[in-house]
């Protein structure tokens, strides 16, 4: 039990300071805020809280409960945004498959179909359409896509007429300042503030989410997996334990160290073929890779994340941080001040209280240049 | 993944029965405006003062057991943080102040039962940087803006500390609950008024991103002078009442049952039995759980409940005299 995933499982279930030492990422390793377990769904203990779950806490005297639609990101509160919907949720898409499954949010950067979303959801822009506000679909076009931003700028094929963003800077934003973007695929808005430090976030590769028997015997030709991480690309892909690994992306392994390398060299969001071993018959399937510390920070699971995090949610030169409750398919959505102005794209639903966003800075004046030269091809030069 | 699915419907269950209460009793639902952005405005103006005050108050808190929060409520270093951080009165805490720089703190006593705790920093020349506590409780009220400080996952110095702006959703005898969304790491740390007082300690999380749980300043007023001895705390009981020691469950046949008693209660010194139906007290009939605890809520200490039950068909009457809540000494 060697690499670093092994290690970091062995620490899940009790995060403790080697788990930080082992790990050398930024690990989270914090206490549980006290999850409440109701043991009996209907008991009540009489002068006792021990099992109280906060509704029930209040079974003598009824209290006050501010209704949903007052919170802070209920109907009445985001009414005071509503005036904001030219300028963010107009210029939404929703990224779906070609069955209708939406797969992430884009924003709009050019009238004639330019927009802006996040790669790793998109491997393969062919196999799904943009569906905008006014109900229109269109195919995608990929026009550039840069990894190290996590961005793809595609064009909607025959759209025009569209409303693209204007972008404002995102430099001057200070920490509480109020920030404004969309949900449920560019239906809805939601609010929240700035709520950490602009920075930059370091990446540490992609992974699958197994540990690896480290002394494979010698018979066994490959690597066996001796623990998948719950809700890890490894388990959604289907693999399980005591499965040999024969072949990761077409090449054979046959020590866990070799697994390791292949894996954690690719990008999240990347999909790669695997070959195992189940009880003596070959299968096959093709995992679709996520962070390594993703994976590594939520070795048990998603608990309390709220919809999920992103396949990719680490690596980017500059992020903004951000508290609106937002889904990973929110993302590739745009963020605004409440001037209206656009000042990032969400790029990554990182736990319950975090999600990036990439700043204009970061990408737009790359990306104007790209749309620059997809507009105006260079003509070809007749050399004589 | 088989027990934590059930255990996630068992909180969804639960959670759509809060939301029910919830729905039963809303507060000038009718009368409430709706929010503008001069409003929304006024929130980040106050947040953006406040922040550079209130900042420097907020600690990183490591054990043997993780990372947490705290805050620093007096210039000789006393710190406020949730019970589960120190676990126990005399441990010694390692602390990181905002600017990174690193000192320690030993606890001093805690309340378990409501998750409040205090602590020590260790003297120092320079006074602490430190920020005042609301004592005015019954002002944070449902639809109050607050906002939150925490360092959730750990300190992160080029992160530094995380922000959350939002309102109170619910206040209950010994808690705040907020939609200032909350998770591991940040236990201990401030939530704050807008007159940049500490008006709960971040707690508990449930699965809603809605159910943010902050120990209020209740517990910690009310038992300032024990927790600044060491001692710990294990009150069965929230708020004012007396002391029964019956846990109660439906039964299938809708009926108050005894569930569990607590060892040494009055109940059980009086003969109360799990599985007795609770058929009324004082004369007064029981159909349902909120009642009972209303009625024993409703008598003090030394009080007596003549409680009728009914145990194989059989029905019986006790006299049962309310005691004090238990609480024990420190070390």
């Amino acid at each position: 039990m060697t690499n670093d995933e092994i290690r970091m499982t062995k620490k899940i279930p009790n995060p403790n300071d080697e788990r930080l030492a082992a790990s050398g990422t930024v690990v989270i390793s914090s206490f549980e805020l006290r999850h409440l377990f109701v043991i009996r769904k209907f008991v009540i203990r009489h002068s006792a809280v021990l099992f109280l779950s906060p509704f029930f806490a209040l079974a003598d005297t009824p209290r006050p409960t501010l209704p949903p639609e007052q919170r802070t990101n209920g109907w009445q509160t985001l009414s005071a945004v509503t005036q904001l919907k030219p300028l963010t949720l107009d210029c939404t898409a929703r990224v779906e498959s070609v069955l209708g499954r939406p797969i992430c949010t884009a924003t709009i950067v050019g009238a004639d179909g330019y927009l802006l979303t996040k790669a790793s959801e998109v491997p393969d822009l062919d196999k799904a359409r943009v569906r905008f506000a006014d109900g229109r679909t269109a195919a995608l076009r990929e026009v550039r896509r840069e990894v190290r931003l996590d961005l793809v700028l595609a064009q909607a094929v025959g759209v025009t007429g569209l409303r693209a963003v204007s972008f404002g800077a995102a430099k001057p934003l200070t920490l509480g300042q109020w920030m404004c973007s969309t949900a449920d695929a560019g239906k809805e808005p939601r609010i929240g503030i700035v709520s950490a430090q602009r920075r930059r976030i370091p990446g540490d590769g992609a992974a699958l989410g197994i540990r690896m028997d480290e002394k494979t015997p010698k018979e066994v030709k490959g690597v066996r997996i001796i623990g998948i991480a719950s809700e890890s690309p490894a388990e959604v892909a289907g693999l399980q334990e005591n499965d040999v690994l024969l072949t990761i992306a077409g090449e054979v392994v046959a020590q866990y160290r070799r697994v390791h390398e292949i894996v954690n060299k690719r990008q999240p969001g990347e999909i790669i073929e695997v070959r195992y071993l189940r009880k003596d018959k070959e299968e096959s399937c093709r995992v679709r890779l996520a962070s390594r510390t993703k994976v590594l920070q939520n070795w048990e699971g998603e608990d309390f994340a709220n919809g999920g995090i992103s396949l990719r949610s680490d690596s980017f030169p500059e992020v903004l941080q951000h508290d609106i409750p937002l889904l990973p398919a929110d993302m590739g959505g745009p963020v605004a001040t409440l001037e209206g102005k656009v000042v990032g794209i969400n790029i990554a639903r990182v736990d319950r209280v975090t999600t990036f966003a990439l700043p204009v800075e970061a990408f737009w004046i790359e990306a104007q240049q790209w749309i620059k030269a997809d507009r105006h091809p260079p003509k070809a030069v007749l050399v004589k | 993944m088989q027990t934590r699915t059930s255990f996630r419907l068992l909180l969804i269950s639960i959670l759509l029965a809060g939301q029910v209460r919830g729905a039963e009793q809303r507060p000038n639902a009718e009368k409430a405006p709706q929010t503008d952005l001069a409003t929304l405005l006024r929130i980040q103006t106050d947040v953006q003062k406040l922040l550079p005050q209130v900042r420097p108050a907020l600690v990183a808190i490591q054990t043997g057991g993780g990372t947490a929060s705290g805050v620093i409520i007096s210039a000789d270093g006393l710190l406020l943080t949730a019970a589960h951080v120190p676990g126990g009165p005399g441990k010694d805490m390692r602390v990181i102040l905002e600017d990174g720089s690193v000192t320690t703190a030993k606890s001093l006593g805690l309340d378990t039962t409501t998750d409040a705790a205090l602590a020590q920093l260790k003297k120092r020349e320079k006074p602490w940087p430190f920020v005042k506590l609301s004592r005015e409780v019954i002002k944070a009220q449902p639809g109050e803006w607050c906002f939150a400080l925490g360092h959730p996952g750990g300190f992160d110095k080029s992160r530094g500390p995380v922000l959350r702006v939002g309102k109170i959703i619910k206040q209950t005898a010994n808690s705040l609950h907020t939609d200032c969304v909350l998770m591991g790491g940040d236990s201990g740390g401030p939530l704050f008024n807008f007159a940049g007082e500490v008006i709960g300690i971040h707690s508990q999380i449930w699965e809603n991103r809605d159910q943010n749980v902050h120990v209020s300043m209740t517990p910690f007023l009310r038992s300032w002078e024990a927790m600044q001895k060491s001692q710990v705390i294990k009150i069965w009981g929230v708020g004012a009442g007396g002391y029964l020691g019956v846990a109660t469950v439906m039964s299938d046949d809708v009926e108050l049952e005894v569930a569990d008693v607590i060892e040494g209660s009055p109940a059980q010194k009086a003969g109360v039995r799990a599985g007795d139906v609770i058929l009324s007290v004082n004369g007064d009939a029981m159909t349902d759980q909120q009642q009972f605890t209303a009625t024993v809520r409703a008598k003090a200490a030394g009080d007596t409940l003549k409680i009728k039950l009914r145990s194989s068909g059989k029905e019986r009457e006790l006299a049962v005299k309310l005691a004090q809540k238990p609480q024990e000494e420190g070390q």
